[in-house]
C-alpha cells in the first residue's frame, strides 16, 4: 500500500519546499517580534492616540483569518509597486498576524517588571528608550520564551496556508505531488510527520532555553 | 479603491457568513464534546490508553490544521473512507480542536479545591450531583475566556476549509472576487464581516462569564 519509490523520487521536490517552509518561518518570526514589540511599546506609551493604533491593530489581526489577512496583503502589495510577490506577501501577512500575539506576550511580560527598576532607570538620568532596550525589553523577552516559542510553532503551523496564494512550501509541494501522481499517502504523512517532529523540537529547545538564559532573572 | 460594484454581491457573501457560523456551531459543539471524552479517557487506569491521549494531543499540537485538512480529504479515501467536504472539514476541526479543549476543561475542573469535594462527598452527595452542582457551576466560569480564546480560533479557522471547497465566506469571497475583480476591496468588505462577528461574540462571552462569576463577587 505505502510505495516507498514515490516518496523517494519527491523527495528532492520536498526538500526545496522544505527549505521554503523554514525560510518562512524564520522571517516571519523575525518579523512577528519586529512588529510586536512596536505594538507593545505603543500600547504601554501614555500617548493615547498611540496606544489605539496599537489596539486597533491587534484586534483586526486576532478578529480576521489569516487566510482573508494573506490575500488582502497579497493583493495590496501591487499597489505600492511590488508585484507578484507572494513570498513577500505570505511573511509580512503572517508576520502582521503573530506579531498582534507577540504584542500581547510581551505586554503581559513587561508588566510584570518591577517598577521599582524603571524608576531607578529614569532616575539615573537613562532615556525612555534607553529604558526598554537596557531594562526593559531585555528582561520581557526572556520572561517569555515560553509563551514565544509556543507561538513560534503557531507561525511554522500557518505557514501552510501561504499555498492560497501559490507559495511553494512544504505542503502545497506535497499537494502538487499528489495531484500529479495521485498517491497521497506518501507525500502527505511524511508531510506531516516533519512538522510534528519540528513543532515538538521547538518546544524542547523552548524548555532548554528558558533555563539557559534564567540566570538574567533576580 | 471602488466599492460599488461590490453591494450587489453581499447576499452572496451573507449566504458566506451563514455557512461559517453553521460550520463553526458543529465544530465547536463535536469538539467539546470530544475534548470532554480525552479528559475521561486521559484519566484512565490502562496506562496505554493514557499514552494513546497523550500522543494524540503532541501530533496535535504540532500539525498545522490545512495539513490534517488534506490527509482527511486525500488520504482517507485510500482507506475507503470518502467524505464529502463539509464532513470532512467538520472532522478535521474536531480533531484538531478537542485537544485544546480539553486543556481548557481539565484546567477548570482541576481548580475546583479537592475539600469542596470531599465535603460534598461527606455530606452524601452523588458522584453526579457533585459534578453538576459543585464542579460544574465554578469550572465553566474558569474556562469560559479559555474556551471564548478557542472559539474564535476555530471560526477563523473555517475560512481555511475552503481550499477543499467547502461553500464558506472565504470561498464565496473568492467567487465574488472573480466577478468584481475587485479582490482588495472584497477582502476588506469580508474582513469587516469577520472582525464585527468575531468581536460581538467576544463581548458577549465576557457578558455571560460576568453573570457565572457573580457568586465570587461576595
Amino acid at each position: 500500500m505505502f510505495d516507498v519509490q514515490i516518496l523517494i523520487d519527491s523527495l528532492p521536490t520536498l526538500a526545496k519546499a522544505g527549505i521554503v517552509t523554514v525560510k518562512m518561518t524564520v522571517i516571519s518570526a523575525i518579523l512577528s517580534l519586529f512588529f510586536g514589540t512596536i505594538s507593545c511599546m505603543l500600547q504601554l506609551s501614555n500617548v493615547r492616540i498611540l496606544y489605539w493604533i496599537s489596539r486597533t491593530y491587534v484586534s483586526i489581526m486576532r478578529g480576521t483569518p489569516l487566510v482573508v489577512q494573506l490575500f488582502l496583503v497579497f493583493f495590496a502589495l501591487p499597489m505600492v509597486g511590488i508585484k507578484g510577490q507572494a513570498f513577500i506577501a505570505a511573511v509580512i501577512a503572517i508576520g502582521l498576524n503573530s506579531g498582534a500575539y507577540t504584542s500581547e506576550i510581551l505586554r503581559a511580560a513587561v508588566q510584570s517588571i518591577n517598577v521599582g527598576q524603571i524608576e531607578a532607570g529614569a532616575t539615573i538620568g537613562m532615556r525612555r528608550l534607553t529604558i526598554w532596550r537596557r531594562i526593559i525589553l531585555p528582561q520581557a523577552l526572556v520572561l517569555s520564551i515560553p509563551a514565544l516559542t509556543a507561538e513560534f510553532t503557531i507561525v511554522l503551523k500557518s505557514t501552510p496556508l501561504a499555498s492560497i496564494i501559490a507559495v511553494t512550501e512544504l505542503t502545497y509541494a506535497g499537494v502538487l505531488i499528489q495531484a500529479r501522481t495521485y498517491s497521497a499517502l506518501e507525500v502527505l504523512l511524511p508531510v506531516a510527520a516533519v512538522y510534528v517532529f519540528v513543532a515538538v523540537a521547538f518546544m524542547r529547545l523552548s524548555r532548554w532555553l528558558e533555563t539557559r538564559f534564567s540566570v538574567y532573572r533576580m | 479603491m471602488d466599492f460599488s460594484g461590490i453591494w450587489q454581491y453581499i447576499p452572496n457573501l451573507m449566504g458566506g457568513l451563514k455557512t461559517t457560523v453553521m460550520l463553526s456551531v458543529c465544530a465547536l459543539t463535536t469538539s467539546i464534546i470530544f475534548g470532554t471524552v480525552l479528559v475521561v479517557v486521559g484519566r484512565s487506569r490502562l496506562s496505554f490508553i493514557r499514552v494513546l491521549v497523550r500522543v494524540y494531543t503532541e501530533i496535535i499540537l504540532g500539525i498545522p490544521v490545512l495539513v490534517l485538512v488534506y490527509i482527511i480529504f486525500f488520504v482517507f479515501p485510500d482507506f475507503g473512507i470518502r467524505l464529502s467536504p463539509i464532513v470532512a472539514g467538520l472532522l478535521a476541526l474536531t480533531l484538531y480542536y478537542a485537544p485544546y479543549m480539553a486543556e481548557a476543561i481539565r484546567g477548570a475542573v482541576n481548580s475546583v479545591s479537592a475539600g469542596q469535594i470531599e465535603a460534598g462527598l461527606i455530606i452524601g452527595m452523588t458522584k453526579w450531583q457533585i459534578g453538576s452542582r459543585v464542579i460544574a457551576p465554578q469550572a465553566i466560569g474558569v474556562a469560559l475566556p479559555t474556551l471564548t480564546g478557542i472559539s474564535i480560533g476555530l471560526c477563523k479557522d473555517t475560512a481555511i476549509l475552503s481550499v477543499i471547497s467547502v461553500i464558506e465566506l472565504a470561498f464565496q469571497t473568492k467567487q465574488v472576487v472573480s466577478r468584481t475583480y475587485a479582490p482588495f476591496e472584497t477582502y476588506i468588505i469580508v474582513a469587516f464581516m469577520y472582525w464585527s462577528m468575531l468581536t460581538l461574540f467576544e463581548i458577549a462571552m465576557r457578558k455571560l462569564e460576568r453573570r457565572v462569576t457573580s457568586y465570587r463577587a461576595t
